[in-house]
């Protein structure tokens, strides 16, 4: 089996971790639509989707047939360019921020794979420079609509990735300044070596908490997902798409989902590593770091099947009179820590 | 190979700097803006430095230009109609060509010393793309040699901020009728 490994060309083994990551992710993406719908049934006591497969299971697959076989309506006046073009830009750079999380390492014998994508150096500057521009999808798509609805959604995207962004930013910073590397996999062995999630050092706590309260708004979920809030305005910047643009953005949002959910794990819960077992065979930490992201995925839905949604002016006051003063103090203290602690080293 | 490509970018990157100042609309020029931005940040990946590349986007494409999107979304700028379109009003007057000339002698000047300056180093003194690009290098570069000039653009960055504030608060107390303080 070793031999066998060492000897495939490089190029087979990119295009398999391409295909199980992408696919992975795409496939992860598709059940998190069923088990939004799942999970809220069963906060309700509801069933849910039960109809189609086993407990439902293939009801995603019947969704997107579905989607494909919808008339496409272009409202007059739009801007057909954007308009067509937005959906693919909500969803691809979610989908490309993929590449950089190191989800473990394969071993087979003596050779060690690292199951990622891409080992980048600059692994966190790539994800957030691609995560930010996944806005553009919102605020295209809105802009590009020529209706009222949609461009307040669109209008109200780009505020809110604004405010965010910087705390988003700011809380990765910090794991940065703990692990002093911008390299994910570099993070997580730092982790690995200290034997301490981020998450439970103090200034990585408070860092966990303001990151995650930062996903949320940057991914546009509940209790902040203003550019679509339904009572307000419709359906928010996609009101005026269907068939499978709307689809296409729904996607988008929740591989943006999934993404946040493995660098929350990469970042704060130490990625593949496994508590008290520091030599595990290497399947339990790939089976490790999917429960963990799992577990933030659950969150996601949890979140927003109990809590209510915010008012706009209070999303903006806690983004930047409180998120972000308390995130930019938490990076300066880090920042004094660790200059001080590594002087006498 | 990356020549060729470097004159692909280069070209799409001129072309979206020409579409900023022709589109009709505001959106079509931030559009334009977008490929200029994304052209050069792959020019500067073929070069070699990757944080600068992703520095660029991150700044620029991901926040510089959705607060102006955002600004463009707010005051509701004019449609933009179901295409681009150029407009060559921009390009005409004496005004216009006054600036033009201006621009060009200045983009001249930058053009000489930059050619001066890159035939006086030798490849002992000329800075290692891959030493920069370190972030290490970068960081002991901008709070190292460069600390006063990047404080400095610091400073200017505040006193713009001041002065536009300052500026918009007055426009306002007109409207309302009232005497500025």
């Amino acid at each position: 089996m070793e031999d066998f490994v060492k000897e495939l060309p490089v190029w087979v083994l990119w295009v398999a971790k391409v295909a199980i990551i992408f696919g992975g992710l795409v496939a992860t993406a598709a059940l998190m639509s069923l088990a939004e719908r799942k999970v809220s049934a069963w906060m309700q006591y509801r069933h849910g989707p039960n109809r189609v497969g086993p407990f439902g299971l293939l009801q995603p697959l019947a969704d997107g047939i579905k989607f494909i076989f919808k008339e496409e309506l272009i409202p007059a006046g739009a801007n057909k360019f954007l308009f067509r073009l937005a959906p693919a830009l909500a969803a691809i750079p979610a989908m490309m921020t993929i590449a950089v999380i190191p989800i473990g390492t394969i071993q087979i014998g003596e050779t060690k794979i690292p199951f990622s994508i891409a080992q980048v150096d600059l692994g966190i500057m790539y994800m957030l420079a691609l995560g930010g521009l996944s806005v553009y999808g919102a605020i295209l798509g809105g802009w590009a609509s020529n209706s009222k609805y949609s461009l307040l959604g669109g209008l109200r995207a780009s505020a809110q990735m604004i405010s965010y962004e910087l705390t988003l930013i700011l809380s990765i910073l910090v794991v940065v300044a703990l692990s002093g590397s911008l390299d994910l996999g570099a993070i997580v062995e730092a982790q690995r070596v200290n034997g301490l999630w981020n998450v439970f050092t103090p200034f990585g706590a408070l860092a966990f908490v303001l990151f995650t309260i930062a996903s949320f708004a940057e991914t546009n979920r509940h209790p902040f997902d203003f550019a679509e809030c339904e009572p307000e305005l419709v359906g928010g910047f996609h009101t005026e798409y269907s068939a499978m643009r709307f689809a296409l953005f729904f996607l988008g949002e929740y591989c943006a989902m999934t993404v946040m959910a493995c660098l929350n794990t990469t970042l704060f819960f130490g990625g593949p590593s496994v508590p008290f077992w520091a030599n595990a065979p290497w399947y339990v930490g790939i089976l490790a770091f999917l429960i963990k992201a799992g577990f933030f995925l659950f969150l996601f839905i949890w979140v927003r099947w109990t809590l209510p949604r915010f008012r706009f002016d209070q999303l903006m006051r806690l983004g930047w009179k409180v998120a972000l003063p308390i995130a930019l103090a938490n990076l300066l203290v880090v920042g004094a820590w660790v200059a001080f602690s590594t002087k006498g080293s | 190979m990356s020549s060729i490509l470097f004159y692909i970018l280069a070209l799409v990157a001129l072309l979206g700097a020409a579409g900023v100042i022709l589109a009709k609309s505001p959106m079509g020029s931030v559009i334009s803006l977008l490929g200029t931005f994304f052209a050069l940040a792959v020019i500067y990946l073929l070069a070699g430095f990757q944080f600068l590349a992703a520095a660029q986007i991150l700044v620029y494409a991901g926040a510089i230009l959705v607060l102006f999107l955002f600004v463009i979304m707010l005051l509701n700028l004019g449609a933009m109609g179901s295409r681009f379109e150029l407009s060559f009003a921009p390009l005409q007057g004496g005004r216009a060509r006054l600036a033009g000339a201006i621009a060009v002698a200045l983009a001249l000047v930058g053009l000489i010393a930059a050619q001066r300056t890159t035939l006086a180093a030798t490849p002992a003194t000329a800075p290692d793309a891959k030493a920069i690009d370190g972030l290490e290098g970068i960081a002991l570069e901008l709070f190292g040699r460069y600390s006063l000039p990047f404080q400095a653009v610091s400073v200017l960055l505040l006193a713009t901020m001041v002065a536009v504030i300052v500026l918009a608060k007055r426009q306002r107390a007109g409207e309302h009728g009232e005497e500025p303080r």
